[in-house]
């Protein structure tokens, strides 16, 4: 289960599962939501249609790498476009480490 | 692993007196100060020796020379805070290649923007071999496809493959050419900035010198800004090593995920010299305020440097405030101002003088482009407080100008910069250098006026977008909408607003649609269209057409004009108050 708090965020040791990430996601993007997309979906594109600027998406990436322990690599980051496959990305990673 | 050392025990401190950067590396390699990296958990990672770099920059040479790449041919690099950029930068150096450092992709979707910035910077620096982090190979490859001349991309293992050969070196001199710094930004026009090896030396010796930071033995320099900037590369590379000072590194995005490791880096290592933009200052604050070690001791750092963006004085007053109980000697400040095509800098406020500020009577500022002290400067409705930036370097000059005039003090004009530091031009862009240069003069494009022989900013290149540090272009928003269909050629205009929050993004649009349902899509696509180009939220005011966009009178849109009008509130919302 959650094992370690490193001063800045609670690390997620064993793999998660996928409602978890999502959970997490959704979390992290809900004050960038917009009159017109109040619901974060799967399809959800997340540059697109939430109000969220570059330094927020980096910092929101940065918050679910440390949370789920994987690290997403920079060319991976630029091809993802939704809530869906950010979440299938991390869970790629998580299942790898 | 030990940090290295700040000072050479034997070799004597050499302050910029050199001709070119591999003498300036031949130099520095005597001694045992150096680079280290740091992780985002303020570890270090590795540490490599000036010495060590000149060594591995020789290797690097040598293939690049055996593999048959010409004097003068140019070597795209993507430059992460990473040792393969120093392989690659210096290795070119000895081997008479020009590098040219790009950005590293801006987060998440953004693919095709990254990509085709990347092939605007191959094609307007004529590459001829691309190489960056692994992870980046795919795109250089990419890019690249419609790039014939390019006969060699991928990641460093494309060169460390290459067989070393027994070849003589070709170390650049200094008649020759540098390297190409793009002016971060502008992904449609991108021009690269040719940085000569003589204009670098003159930049150098006046930034460590005593018209700015006269750096002196036990200096040690600590920087998270990226290199593919000239305040990063130029600032915290070329700098340091002028003076063959050791450096601290984090990358930027480590900085941006933790602040606080850049003012523990300074701390543990007792750094001397550190700069940042505004916005760094202000995230140390706004994130970094909640994880302050107990034995955060900042009292080594003697110039904490402000450039890159207007100084905010707001900001300053905030870190100074939080951190001066941790020995931030507010007096350190160094605000300075400068531009690529000056190499990096072009004025610093004396050293120890800390931030100083001018405030001026917005009305007069507005009307008549004149900075009269304001009678209640702490009415800020009517009294708006500017950063003085200090003095130009020795051997170069400043004016300010309005129509050809030289200005007086207080008078608010075009700021116009000569000197040794000046480029040549933008890289094989004659029409666009002649835009620029006349005379040996350089148009910085910037407004300002003089106080007692300094210089104060008032605003920007009359058009350039600063987001978070970040260099935005107009036009690229603008083409951005018009690339998706969501209005035509001409039917938008891009620019930014001051508020207490830093910069917004306006953009105005033509509403060439009835009734509010359309009129909400099309506002809903247009910010939609400005996040995915150029990842920043924006606020969209539609503009009737009858009303039209300002134009200039040689027919171009005046973004300039349409700012005012919508800050006059002629369009429809009118803005929220700034």
């Amino acid at each position: 289960m959650i094992v370690e708090n490193d001063g800045t965020s609670v690390l997620l040791r064993r793999v998660p599962v996928r409602g978890e990430v999502m959970a997490e996601i959704c979390t992290q993007l809900a004050p960038f939501r917009t009159s017109d997309t109040q619901v974060i979906r799967g399809e959800t594109a997340i540059s697109k249609d939430l109000a969220i600027d570059s330094l927020a998406v980096m910092d929101m990436v940065m918050e679910l790498e440390d949370r789920f322990d994987v690290s997403i690599p920079m060319n991976v980051v630029a091809e993802i476009q939704t809530v869906d496959e950010l979440a299938d990305t991390i869970l790629k990673l998580a299942a790898r480490r | 692993m030990t940090p290295l050392p700040t000072a050479n025990p034997t070799l004597a401190l050499r302050r910029a007196a050199f001709r070119s950067v591999p003498e300036m590396l031949d130099y520095a390699a005597r001694g045992d100060t150096g680079v280290t990296f740091y992780s985002a958990r303020g570890e270090p990672l590795s540490a490599l020796p000036w010495r060590e770099i000149r060594e591995r920059a020789h290797v690097v040479a040598r293939k690049l020379i055996g593999a048959g790449f010409a004097m003068g041919d140019r070597l795209l690099i993507t430059a992460d805070t990473w040792v393969g950029f120093f392989d690659a930068f210096f290795g070119a150096q000895y081997a008479g290649l020009l590098p040219v450092p790009v950005s590293i992709p801006v987060g998440i979707g953004g693919k095709e923007a990254y990509l085709e910035q990347l092939r605007r910077q191959f094609a307007a620096s004529g590459a001829v071999a691309a190489v960056g982090l692994d992870e980046l190979a795919g795109f250089l490859a990419d890019a690249a496809k419609e790039f014939p001349a390019v006969r060699l991309q991928g990641g460093m293992g494309a060169i460390e493959s290459l067989p070393e050969k027994p070849v003589d070196l070709r170390p650049l001199g200094a008649d020759d050419t540098c390297y190409i710094q793009f002016s971060s930004g502008s992904t449609r026009q991108p021009h690269g900035v040719q940085i000569t090896q003589a204009a670098l030396m003159a930049n150098l010796q006046g930034i460590t010198g005593p018209g700015g930071l006269d750096v002196v033995e036990g200096d040690r320099a600590t920087s998270w800004l990226p290199l593919y900037h000239d305040m990063g590369l130029i600032g915290f590379l070329f700098s340091p090593l002028s003076a063959q000072l050791s450096i601290d590194y984090l990358t930027p995005r480590d900085f941006a995920r933790r602040p606080m490791q850049w003012l523990n880096l300074i701390s543990k290592n007792r750094g001397t010299i550190s700069y940042s933009p505004s916005f760094g200052y202000d995230l140390a604050v706004r994130r970094g305020a909640m994880q302050v070690p107990a034995d955060l001791d900042l009292s080594s750092w003697r110039h904490a440097g402000i450039g890159g963006d207007m100084v905010r004085a707001d900001v300053l007053d905030r870190f100074a405030q939080t951190f001066e109980s941790k020995g931030f000697r507010p007096s350190a400040f160094i605000p300075s101002y400068g531009m690529a095509e000056v190499c990096l800098a072009i004025t610093f406020c004396p050293g120890g003088s800390g931030m100083r500020t001018d405030t001026v009577d917005r009305t007069a500022l507005a009307e008549a482009q004149r900075a009269e002290p304001a009678a209640n400067p702490s009415d800020s409705h009517r009294a708006r407080r500017f950063v003085v930036c200090g003095g130009v370097l020795p051997g170069h000059r400043l004016e300010v100008r309005d129509e050809g005039r030289v200005l007086g003090d207080r008078a608010v004009g075009r700021i116009f910069v000569k000197g040794p530091s000046i480029m040549p031009g933008y890289f094989q862009e004659p029409e666009a250098s002649r835009e620029v240069l006349s005379d040996g003069w350089l148009d910085t494009g910037d407004l300002g006026y003089t106080l007692n022989g300094e210089i104060v900013v008032t605003g920007r290149a009359k058009d350039l977008i600063i987001v978070n540090g970040r260099n935005v272009w107009p036009q690229d928003i603008e083409w951005a909408i018009e690339a998706q269909k969501v209005v035509k050629s001409g039917d938008a205009a891009a620019f930014s607003i001051d508020t207490a929050d830093g910069e917004r993004v306006v953009v105005a649009v033509l509403a060439r649609v009835a009734g509010d349902e359309a009129k909400a899509a099309l506002a809903r696509d247009v910010a939609g269209a400005v996040r995915e180009a150029v990842a920043v939220d924006c606020d969209v005011v539609l503009v009737p057409p009858t009303m039209g966009l300002p134009t200039t009178s040689s027919g171009k849109l005046s973004r300039s004009r349409t700012k005012a009008n919508y800050l006059a509130g002629r369009y429809a919302p009118k803005p929220a108050a700034a």
